[in-house]
C-alpha cells in the first residue's frame, strides 16, 4: 500500500494523516480514518501538506557565507566552524532559537547542546510570551502544564466555553470537534471581540469589547458565587485557595461590568448558570503567539475550578497550540528557564541532570531571544536558529550587529540570507520523531522517504557540534534518545519508540502508573490539591479616548494560514492566503458600516490610523464582524507588518486582547 | 459551440517564437509569435473572439484573448502586466520563446451578422478582444452596414493600438469616434465617457449588433445606454474574463452561472451574461 | 452469468495481474481502515473488503500529478516540452456500484464532451473493471437515492455478487467473457442466477430509515436547485458550517475540479502539475488582477450541490452528480455532507408546504 501513517505537522491539533509515497515521492495525502483526535478529517492546511512536502524550494547544501555571499561547503567544513566559533563564546553571550516545529528528539538534544557543550541558558522559542501564560497558570493551579482535558471528550461535553480564539481557522479540527458538540445539543458559549466563524455557530456570542475578556471571566466567576452556584464537595475536596480567590472578585463591582465590557450582566448569569448546571464542561483558548495574557487563562481556570469542571470526563481547561510541537519543545525544556520536564532551573534540579547528562550546567536562568532583542543594543554575539520563520526578520537591525549567526532549516527562509552558516536538515517525513500535540498525545512520525539530497537528522548536526567540543553521545537513532528522554523526563518514562508504533501517540504522563497515558488530568493520584491561582483584584478595561475614539485590534485570527514561510511555498493555500488579499493588496482594517459611514469611506478606500506613536495608511473593509468603536487590523499579514505595527510590537504581539486607541480618519 | 474540424493543440503546448514586441501603453506590451514547427503555423488557424493560453517558461500558463483578424495579419498578443506570469511575459526579449495551447473558445459570431449595421464599443484595452472582430469586419466591409467604433479611455496615454486607430479614422465609412475621460494638452479629440458618444454617433438600432467590452463600471454604462436606444439584449454582444487553467472545459475554475467561459463562452450575449447569475 | 468459487479469486486477480497494474481495496495495516490503491501483493487485496475510505476515482484522476515537464535555455533559447511516457493499462477490483457509476459520469465529462481530455484517458483507457454488488448497505450508503447501487448496472467488465461460498460472475464485455473463458468458469443454474436479485432486494431492504426516506426527496430537491428556488438563508445556513477545507470535493466520485501549476525543480526543470481543487474555495476563481466573482463562502457551496444535484449538470453525466457513497458526510468537519444538505432543503420545502 502507498499510504503510510503519518501525523500532521502544521497546527497543534496533530491530526494523522496519511502520506501517500509512489516511487520515491510524495503524491498526496489523506485523513487517517482511525485517528482518535481528527477522526478521518483534515483541514485546508492538512489536505495540502504534499504540497508544501513536494517544494523544491529547499535548503538543499551546508553554506558558509564567504566575502559575504553564501558559499557551498561541506558538512565537515561547516559543522566545525559551528562547533568552533560557537566555542569561543560565553555561555551568556550565545543565544540558541529553538523551533516549535522541531521534533522532541531534536529540541532535546538541541537543549541539550546549548546547556551542557556551551554552557547557554538562553534558550527559548519565538512564541514564548504566548504558551508560556498557560505553562504557568496550569502549573500552579494544577501541576500539569497544558491542557488538562483530552479532545476526544469534546463530542460529550455538554458546555463549551471558547476565549478568544477563531478557532475554526486556527485549530479547525478541534473547531470541527465543538461543531459537532454543539449540533449534539452542547451550549457553546464564545467570547471574542470579533464575530468569528465559531461565534457564528455559537449557541451564544458575547461580543466583549476588545480589552475587556478578563472582566468577563471574573465576572462570571463572580456570579457563580453571588449564586451561591459553585461545586463546593469538589472545592473542600480536590482544591485549596478558594476564599482568597473570592475576596480578589470583591473587587469588582458587578455594576460596572456592562460600561467596561459591553455586555450585559443577565447574558452573563445566564451563561454563569449554564457552565455550573452541566454535567461535562470544557474551555478553549488559543495558546501561542496571539495567545492569552496569564490574567486572562488565570481567570478560566479558577472559573472552572469554582465550578468543579476539572479532572472529569469530559471536563478541561484547555490551552490549543497553533503550532505542531509547541507542548513538546516545553516539554523538552526549550526554555530559558526550565529544564526537561519543566523543572525549574535551580540548583537542586541542576544536580539531577549533573548526573544523567554528565556535565556541568550553568545554573542561573537565561533569556528568552524575544527578551534578549528588545534590549537596546543585544548583549548576544553568536545565534542559532532552527526552522524558522520571517518574523524574526523584524529585528533585521539588530542582527546586523551579531558575529554569528548559524541557521538550520528544511525550506528556503529570508532568514538564511543573513546567516553565517545554514545547515540543511530533512523535512518532517525525511526522519524519525515524535511531536506532541496539544492535548499532550506523543505522536510518532516515521521516516517516510530519503530526502533527494544529502541531508542528516537535526539531532545528528547536534551530536557533530558537540562532538567537535569533545563531547561525545551515543545516540544512533532517534529512538535511542527517546529512550534518554524517558529517563529524565517523568511525564515520558514509560514512552518507547516499540510503544508509539504500534498505536496513535500516547497522552502524557505515560509512566508506571499510567502505562497507556493521561487522557485528562487525574486528580484522583495526584500529591497535591489543585489551588486557584493568584489573579490580580484589577478590572480596568483600556479604553477609546477622546482624542482616539477606536480601539483596534490585532489578530492573526481569519487568516492566519499558519507561517506564511510555509504557506508560500504550498500552491492552493498560498493562493487561499492570496485571495484574502485579491481586494486589499496594502492590508486592510475591518471597520463597521455605521463607522465607515461616519468617517466618510466606503470598502476598499484608503483610510489613515492615526495613535499616539505612529500612523499608516490601509484601505477600509466593511464588516459586520467588528462592533461600532472597533477595529481589527491582521498583523500577520506580511504585506502591512509596516513600522506602525512594529511600533506597536507588544500590544501586536499580545493578541487580540492588547489594543490600540486610535483614530481613523479618511485619506 | 466551437467548429470541431480545427486545429486545436489541446493538451502539450507548441514551441512560438517572439519575433517582434512592441510597448503599447503603460504595462500593456504587443508580442508578434510564430511558431518552431512551420506545419503548425499552417495549420494554425483562430476565429475572432477565441483566446489561446500561453505558457511562460518556469512561470506558467495564461489565457489571453486574440487581437489579430482571423485572415491577412501577423499572429499576435497584447498583454497587460497584472500578475506573476504575465510580469514573466513582459521580460521576455525577441528570440524568445513560449508555449502555446489553443486556440479555444466558441469566437464572435461573423456569418450571422452579415448584412448588420456594426457597432463596437470599447474602453481602456477592452479594445484588445475586439480588435480581431473590427479587422476582419473591415476586410469584409461590403457584407456589413454601417461600421462603428467608439473607444474611449482614461487619458490619450492609455488609447490601445494607436497607430491603428490613426488608420482607421482615414478609412472612408468606418465611423470612429475616440474619448479621453479628462481635457488633455494637445488633445482635440472628443472630452467625456465613452457612453456619451453613442448619442453623438447617432448610432442604428435596426439590424444592428453591438460588441461591447471595458471595465465594469464602463460597461454598465454603455449597456444601459444602447438598452435605451432600444437595442435587444441579444444583439449587445461581449466577452469575458475568467480565472482559466485547462481551456478545455474541464478544470471548471472559468465556471459562471452553469457554463464554462472557455468552451460556452468566452463570447456571450448580454441576455445570457444577464442569467449567468454572477457579477461580471 | 457464471460462478466463480471464493477460493479462485486469487486465480482471477493473478489473471488480470498479467496484463494491467492491479487496483483495489485493502486493509490498512494500523487504522484497520479499507483505502483503495495498488497492492504490493495481490494477496494483500480484499476484494470483499467495505466500501473504501478514498475514492477509487484517484486511479484515474491522481490527486497530484505530473502532466508533463518542461525545459528552457535561457541561453540557447532552446525549448524542450515532453509528456510523461505511456501508462501500463489499468484494472480495478472490488468497486462498489457507487463508484463505478461515478467513474462512468466522470468519463462521460471528460471525454464527452467537446474536448477530449488526453491525460484522463491516458489513465482510463483500456481499463478492466471488476465490480461488486453490496449485499449489505453500509453506515453512511445512500446510494438507493441517486439510482447507483447496490449492484452495478453497467460499464463492469465483470460484475461479482456475494452467494455464499461463491460469487455469480456476470459479465459485461467480451474482455468479461474472455476472463471467464480463461478461468473455465461454469455456467451459473437458473437457481444461482436467482439469488441476485434476492441479494440485492435484501440490500435495498437493509438501507437506514433516512437513506430510504430521502429518495423521493432528492429529485424533487435537484428540482429547487435547478430553478433556484432555495432561499438564501438556506444557503447562508449551510455556508456558515463550512470550514472550507476542500474535503467533499476531495473524497467526491464525481468531483473532477482540478488546479495546473507550473512547479520549478531544483534540476532546472518544469513540471507541470494537475491537482485535485474544490470550488469551495475562495481563491478558486480568483483572476489575475484584482476581481474575484464568486465571494461569499455560501455562494461557493451552492456551486457545488448545484453541480451534485441539478438537472443543468446531470446532462454532462447523464446523471445526478451525487452518486451516494455518503464519503463527503464522513471527512467534512462542519457536518454538511450532501445527506445532511438534502434534509436541510427538505425541512425548507416541507415549511412551505
Amino acid at each position: 500500500m502507498s499510504y503510510k501513517t503519518g501525523v500532521c505537522n502544521f497546527c497543534g491539533t496533530g491530526c494523522g494523516n496519511l502520506i501517500k509515497i509512489s516511487d520515491g515521492a510524495i503524491t498526496g495525502v489523506f485523513p487517517s480514518p482511525g485517528h482518535p483526535v481528527s477522526k478521518g478529517k483534515l483541514c485546508v492546511r492538512g489536505w495540502h501538506i504534499h504540497e508544501l512536502l513536494n517544494s523544491e524550494e529547499r535548503i538543499t547544501n551546508p553554506l558558509i557565507k564567504k566575502d559575504g555571499s553564501p558559499e557551498k561547503a561541506s558538512f565537515e567544513e561547516a559543522i566545525s566552524l559551528v562547533a568552533g566559533r560557537l566555542s569561543k563564546y560565553s555561555g551568556d553571550e550565545i543565544a540558541f532559537l529553538g523551533s516549535p516545529r522541531s521534533s522532541n528528539e531534536d529540541n532535546y538534544l538541541l537543549a541539550k547542546l546549548a546547556r551542557s557543550v556551551f554552557k547557554c541558558n538562553n534558550i527559548s522559542l519565538l512564541s514564548d510570551s504566548g504558551h508560556r501564560n498557560s505553562v504557568d497558570v496550569l502549573m500552579e493551579g494544577a501541576g500539569m502544564p497544558a491542557m488538562l482535558g483530552t479532545i476526544d471528550d469534546i463530542r460529550s461535553a455538554d458546555f463549551i466555553l471558547v476565549v478568544g480564539t477563531d478557532i475554526t481557522k486556527q485549530n479547525p479540527i478541534i473547531g470541527s470537534e465543538i461543531h459537532m458538540a454543539a449540533r449534539a445539543g452542547a451550549t457553546v458559549v464564545t467570547v471574542s471581540s470579533r464575530k468569528t466563524q465559531i461565534a457564528n455557530l455559537s449557541t451564544r456570542h458575547i461580543q466583549a469589547r476588545p480589552g475587556s475578556k478578563k472582566t468577563i471571566l471574573a465576572s462570571l466567576a463572580r456570579l457563580v458565587i453571588e449564586e451561591n452556584l459553585q461545586d463546593l464537595d469538589f472545592i473542600q475536596k480536590h482544591t485549596e485557595g478558594f476564599e482568597g480567590f473570592a475576596n480578589t472578585l470583591g473587587a469588582l463591582n458587578l455594576d460596572d461590568v456592562p460600561s467596561l465590557t459591553g455586555v450585559g450582566l443577565d447574558e452573563l448569569r445566564d451563561v454563569a448558570r449554564c457552565l455550573t448546571k452541566s454535567e461535562r464542561a470544557m474551555a478553549f483558548f488559543s495558546s501561542g503567539i496571539s495567545g492569552l495574557d496569564r490574567d486572562t487563562i488565570g481567570f478560566i481556570f479558577n472559573l472552572f475550578l469554582a465550578a468543579g469542571k476539572i479532572g472529569k470526563e469530559g471536563c478541561g481547561v484547555n490551552p490549543v497550540t497553533g503550532i505542531c510541537n509547541i507542548v513538546g519543545s516545553y516539554d523538552m525544556g526549550v526554555s530559558p528557564d526550565l529544564l526537561p520536564g519543566y523543572r525549574k532551573l535551580q540548583e537542586s534540579n541542576v544536580k539531577t541532570f549533573n548526573t544523567e547528562w554528565k556535565t556541568e550546567l550553568n545554573a542561573k536562568p537565561g533569556k528568552a531571544v524575544h527578551d534578549l532583542f528588545s534590549a537596546k543594543t543585544p548583549k548576544v554575539k553568536a545565534l542559532v536558529v532552527v526552522d524558522h520563520d520571517e518574523e524574526i526578520i523584524r529585528n533585521e537591525e539588530k542582527l546586523k550587529d551579531i558575529e554569528f549567526i548559524v541557521y538550520l532549516g528544511s525550506f528556503t527562509n529570508k532568514f538564511a540570507a543573513l546567516a553565517d552558516v545554514v545547515l540543511p536538515i530533512p523535512s518532517y517525513v525525511e526522519s524519525d520523531g515524535t511531536y506532541t500535540n496539544t492535548e499532550r498525545r506523543v505522536q510518532f512520525n516515521a521516516k517516510k522517504f530519503e530526502a533527494k539530497f544529502s541531508v542528516m537528522p537535526a539531532w545528528q548536526l547536534y551530536s557533530k557540534i558537540a562532538e567537535k567540543n569533545s563531547v561525545s553521545w551515543p545516540y544512533k537513532s532517534a529512538s535511542d534518545i527517546m529512550t534518554e528522554i524517558a529517563k529524565v523526563v517523568p511525564e515520558y518514562s514509560a514512552i518507547s519508540y516499540g510503544k508509539l508504533e504500534k498505536e496513535f501517540g500516547v497522552q502524557w504522563p505515560c509512566d508506571a502508573s499510567h502505562e497507556k497515558g493521561t487522557p485528562r488530568l487525574d486528580i484522583q493520584s495526584m500529591k497535591r490539591k489543585l489551588k486557584f491561582v493568584k489573579v490580580p483584584a484589577a478590572y480596568e478595561v483600556q479604553g477609546s479616548t477622546a482624542e482616539f475614539p477606536y480601539v483596534l485590534m490585532t489578530g492573526k485570527a481569519n487568516y492566519f494560514w499558519h507561517q506564511n514561510n510555509i504557506m508560500k511555498k504550498t500552491n492552493i493555500p498560498k493562493r487561499e492566503y492570496n485571495a484574502l488579499l485579491l481586494l486589499y493588496p496594502q492590508g486592510f482594517v475591518e471597520i463597521c458600516a455605521d463607522d465607515a459611514k461616519k468617517i466618510g469611506v466606503r470598502d476598499r478606500w484608503p483610510v489613515n490610523i492615526i495613535s499616539g506613536k505612529g500612523s499608516m495608511k490601509v484601505a477600509a473593509r466593511i464588516s459586520g464582524d467588528v462592533k461600532p468603536g472597533t477595529a481589527y487590523v491582521p498583523y500577520f499579514v506580511q504585506e502591512m507588518i509596516t513600522q506602525f505595527l512594529l511600533e506597536h510590537a507588544t500590544a501586536a504581539e499580545g493578541g487580540e486582547d492588547s489594543i490600540i486607541p486610535v483614530k481613523i480618519e479618511k485619506v | 459551440m466551437s467548429d470541431n474540424s480545427a486545429y486545436t493543440i489541446v493538451t502539450v503546448p507548441e514551441i512560438a517564437v517572439v519575433d517582434e514586441i512592441k510597448d503599447e501603453i503603460e504595462d500593456v506590451k504587443t508580442f508578434y509569435l510564430s511558431f518552431e514547427n512551420k506545419e503548425i503555423e499552417k495549420k494554425f488557424r483562430i476565429r475572432s473572439g477565441q483566446f489561446i493560453m500561453c505558457t511562460i517558461f518556469g512561470a506558467g500558463e495564461f489565457a489571453v484573448s486574440l487581437p489579430p483578424s482571423p485572415e491577412n495579419d501577423r499572429f499576435h498578443i497584447s498583454v497587460r502586466q497584472v500578475g506573476k506570469v504575465t510580469g514573466a511575459l513582459h521580460e521576455l526579449k525577441t528570440g524568445d520563446k513560449v508555449g502555446i495551447r489553443g486556440p479555444f473558445g466558441n469566437g464572435f459570431p461573423f456569418e450571422e451578422i452579415k448584412g448588420k449595421n456594426v457597432i463596437y464599443v470599447a474602453g481602456g484595452i477592452g479594445l484588445i478582444p475586439l480588435r480581431s472582430s473590427i479587422m476582419h469586419v473591415l476586410q469584409h466591409r461590403k457584407e456589413f452596414g454601417r461600421i462603428i467604433l467608439l473607444y474611449g479611455s482614461r487619458s490619450s496615454k492609455d488609447l490601445m493600438y494607436r497607430y491603428n486607430i490613426d488608420e482607421w479614422l482615414k478609412i472612408d465609412g468606418f465611423e470612429t469616434f475616440v474619448t479621453i475621460d479628462r481635457e488633455e494638452q494637445g488633445w482635440t479629440g472628443e472630452v467625456g465617457f465613452v457612453h456619451n458618444l453613442i448619442d453623438k454617433a447617432k448610432i442604428p438600432v435596426e439590424n444592428t449588433v453591438a460588441f461591447v467590452c471595458g471595465p465594469p463600471v464602463m460597461f454598465n454604462a454603455v449597456i444601459k445606454e444602447l438598452l435605451s436606444k432600444g437595442l435587444s439584449e441579444d444583439d449587445i454582444i461581449s466577452t469575458l474574463e475568467r480565472h482559466m487553467k485547462c481551456g478545455i472545459g474541464k478544470c471548471q475554475h472559468c465556471a459562471i452561472g452553469r457554463t464554462l467561459v472557455c468552451t460556452d463562452g468566452p463570447v456571450y450575449t448580454y441576455r445570457q451574461i444577464k442569467t449567468l447569475g454572477e457579477q461580471i | 452469468m457464471f460462478v466463480l468459487q471464493k477460493n479462485q479469486v486469487e486465480k482471477l486477480l493473478l489473471a488480470i495481474k498479467d496484463s494491467y497494474t492491479l487496483y483495489g481495496p485493502m486493509l490498512h495495516e494500523v487504522s484497520g481502515q479499507v483505502l483503495f490503491d495498488e497492492p504490493e501483493n495481490v494477496n494483500d487485496l480484499r476484494i470483499d473488503a467495505p466500501i473504501s475510505y478514498n475514492p477509487p476515482k484517484n486511479v484515474v484522476f491522481p490527486q497530484f500529478e505530473r502532466i508533463l515537464s518542461y525545459q528552457y535555455n535561457k541561453n540557447t533559447k532552446e525549448a524542450k516540452i515532453a509528456m510523461d511516457d505511456l501508462l501500463k493499462p489499468k484494472a480495478i477490483v472490488g468497486i462498489r456500484s457507487c463508484d463505478l457509476t461515478g467513474l462512468l459520469a466522470m468519463d462521460r465529462f471528460f471525454m464527452g464532451q467537446e474536448f477530449v481530455d488526453e491525460v484522463y484517458v491516458e489513465h482510463r483507457k483500456k481499463m478492466f473493471i471488476v465490480a461488486n454488488t453490496c449485499t449489505s448497505p453500509f453506515e453512511q450508503c445512500f446510494c438507493v437515492c441517486t439510482d447507483s447501487g447496490p449492484s452495478a448496472q453497467e460499464g463492469y467488465d465483470v460484475n461479482l455478487t456475494d452467494i455464499g461460498d461463491s460469487y455469480l460472475f456476470e459479465t459485461g464485455s467480451a474482455g468479461g467473457e474472455a476472463m471467464a473463458k480463461k478461468l473455465a468458469l461454469p455456467k451459473a443454474t437458473a437457481e444461482q442466477e436467482a439469488l441476485k436479485k434476492k441479494a440485492v432486494d435484501k440490500s435495498i431492504s437493509d438501507f437506514v430509515p433516512m437513506a430510504k426516506e430521502n429518495k423521493a426527496w432528492i429529485s424533487r430537491v435537484m428540482n429547487r436547485i435547478t430553478t433556484g428556488f432555495i432561499s438564501n438563508d438556506v444557503w447562508e445556513y449551510i455556508g456558515n458550517q463550512c470550514f472550507e477545507c476542500g474535503a467533499c470535493s476531495f473524497v467526491c466520485p464525481t468531483c473532477s475540479c482540478f488546479n495546473i501549476e507550473d512547479v520549478n525543480t531544483l534540476d532546472g526543470k518544469t513540471n507541470r502539475l494537475r491537482t485535485w481543487d474544490s470550488c469551495s474555495f475562495e481563491g478558486y476563481t480568483k483572476m489575475a488582477g484584482e476581481h474575484n466573482p464568486r465571494k461569499p463562502v455560501e455562494d461557493r457551496r451552492n456551486k457545488r450541490f448545484f453541480c451534485k444535484l441539478s438537472y443543468s449538470q446531470s446532462k454532462k453525466y447523464l446523471r445526478p452528480g451525487c452518486v451516494g457513497c455518503g464519503r463527503c458526510a464522513r471527512v467534512c468537519p462542519g457536518d454538511i455532507g450532501l445527506p445532511n444538505v438534502v434534509t436541510y432543503i427538505r425541512k425548507e420545502i416541507s415549511r412551505q408546504v
